[in-house]
């Protein structure tokens, strides 16, 4: 009897639910160029075009909240006041109040447009508007040219942050430390040891040093490979749950396209909230490693 | 040179000629793309460090000086009040002490005076009395003188109406003389 209930049964099943087998959507890796075959405007993408509505909004957003600033704050001050706020004692936290002042109009800047790119790619129309095979009027089978495209899901953008905070972090580690101090920091040897065993720690250092500067190289690609990973995936998942009843046939196709990817909304939201604070939490953790100065080097400070 | 095998093997294979060229097709990478991102980001970069980071830090440092001012104002109100009550409590002290030692003077004075006033009072009473005592003896010393004498008429008169004798003055000197020694005794 037990045999009824196997495999074939629950394929049965899954097949009246869902009448087609389910495919991975087809999102497209890459932006797409708004103006194709224009090299002057090559580019103009989807992505960029997304960059620039978050200017916008940025833009609109932070001059609501700073207009007409008071002590007693107004609402939008207050919300944007809270971020900051927030942003500004985590960062301290992690690297201390003297980088915080220098580090957090990136850090800051990071979580937001990347928080808010994130975000918008949840909009409805973000990536299912745009230019496909006509199947009616004002309708397509497929888009394969969104008009609009989260910039996080697309890795020019992502490197472009990562490339950023890199030079940032660069530039604040050789304002602390030198270039000399950077050398030292990154291949001198720890722990004070002297003679024969400081001569081996001192080569296991250098080795250590040349992985280090491996891993730094590293840094701008593995942001923004995880970034765009991440909202890539996104994209792709409620792409699939939308389209899964696309070919149940009318009302079911709408509302599959409603219902199923509704859940995941909520993870997804979650997703770039997560991914917002892995990036910049990571970039202010970056600073605070070689920006922290070795404890011989300070007693040899205050002497 | 094994050391950095796991390097060379994760990256060189990417690195090698053609994968990049087809990573790059694959995620649409190019200069311009990329710089247009660059440029859009250091856009809202300037925006946020400009419109808000700059003046909400400065909004939130003003009211971190105010409040703190607040406090210190605070501190100083409860300490100033502190000391105002010390003092309230000194002044207190000292007038109360001062009231005391003023109604115990007062007391010891109207006492003083109460008792200079009583001795007065009884001396003066003394005296009266004295003065009353000697009117008192001088006017019985007076009575008793005009008794007697008013006595030693009558006793001269009734031993001239008993004698049928007219006494002479000094029959009536002598009468006079043993009837005031006998009233006298």
């Amino acid at each position: 009897m037990s045999a009824n209930f196997g495999p074939p049964l629950a394929m049965e099943l899954l097949s009246a639910i869902f009448p087609t087998s389910p495919v991975l959507a087809n999102v497209s890796s890459k932006a797409t160029e708004l103006f194709h075959g224009s090299s002057i405007l090559e580019f103009l993408t989807n992505s960029v075009l997304v960059a620039l509505l978050v200017l916008g909004i940025v833009l609109w957003f932070s001059r609501k909240a700073t207009k007409n600033m008071t002590l007693i704050p107004h609402k939008a001050q207050n919300f944007f006041e809270f971020i900051v706020e927030f942003l500004y004692g985590q960062l301290v936290g992690i690297i201390g109040e003297k980088q915080a002042k220098l580090a957090f109009p990136l850090i800051g800047t990071l979580f937001i447009y990347i928080l808010v790119s994130n975000w918008f790619g949840l909009i409805p129309g973000v990536g299912t508007i745009g230019v496909g095979d006509a199947v009616g009027p004002f309708m397509v089978g497929e888009v394969h040219d969104p008009l609009l495209r989260p910039p996080t899901a697309d890795l020019n953008a992502t490197l472009a942050l990562s490339i950023s905070a890199f030079l940032v972090w660069f530039y604040l580690t050789i304002k602390e430390l030198g270039f000399m101090g950077f050398l030292s920091h990154t291949f001198g040897a720890k722990g004070g040891l002297k003679g024969f065993m400081g001569f081996v720690v001192a080569i296991v250092f250098l080795f250590v040093g040349v992985i280090e500067v491996v891993s730094i190289i590293l840094r701008p690609m593995t942001l923004s490979v995880r970034l765009y990973g991440n909202i890539f995936a996104g994209e792709s998942v409620l792409h699939t749950l939308g389209a899964l009843l696309d070919k149940a046939g009318f009302p079911w196709s709408f509302l599959g396209s409603v219902l199923i990817p509704f859940p995941f909304y909520f993870m997804e939201l979650l997703v770039g909230l997560l991914q917002a604070i892995v990036f910049t939490l990571l970039c202010s953790v970056y600073i605070q490693l070689s920006t922290t100065h070795d404890e011989h080097h300070e007693e040899e400070g205050h002497h | 040179m094994e050391l950095f095998s796991p390097i060379s093997g994760t990256i060189m294979p990417i690195l090698a000629e053609g994968k990049l060229d087809e990573m790059t097709q694959k995620f649409g990478l190019s200069f311009p793309k990329f710089l247009a991102q660059v440029l859009i980001f250091v856009a809202v970069y300037a925006i946020l460090k400009k419109f808000a980071f700059g003046p909400i830090l400065a909004m939130l440092e003003q009211r971190r000086q105010r409040i703190a001012d607040g406090e210190a104002k605070l501190e100083k109100i409860a300490k100033d009040l502190a000391d105002a009550e010390l003092n309230a409590k000194a002044v207190l002290d000292k007038a109360n002490e001062d009231a005391t030692r003023l109604i115990k003077e007062a007391g010891d004075s109207a006492k003083s005076l109460t008792e200079k006033r009583q001795q007065e009072a009884i001396h003066e009473a003394n005296q009266i009395l004295a003065k009353a005592r000697e009117s008192s003896t001088l006017e019985h010393e007076q009575l008793m003188s005009q008794l007697k004498r008013e006595f030693g008429r009558m006793v001269t008169e009734a031993t001239s109406r008993v004698t049928g004798k007219v006494l002479n003055s000094d029959d009536q000197s002598r009468i006079n003389q043993e009837t005031s020694a006998q009233v006298s005794l």
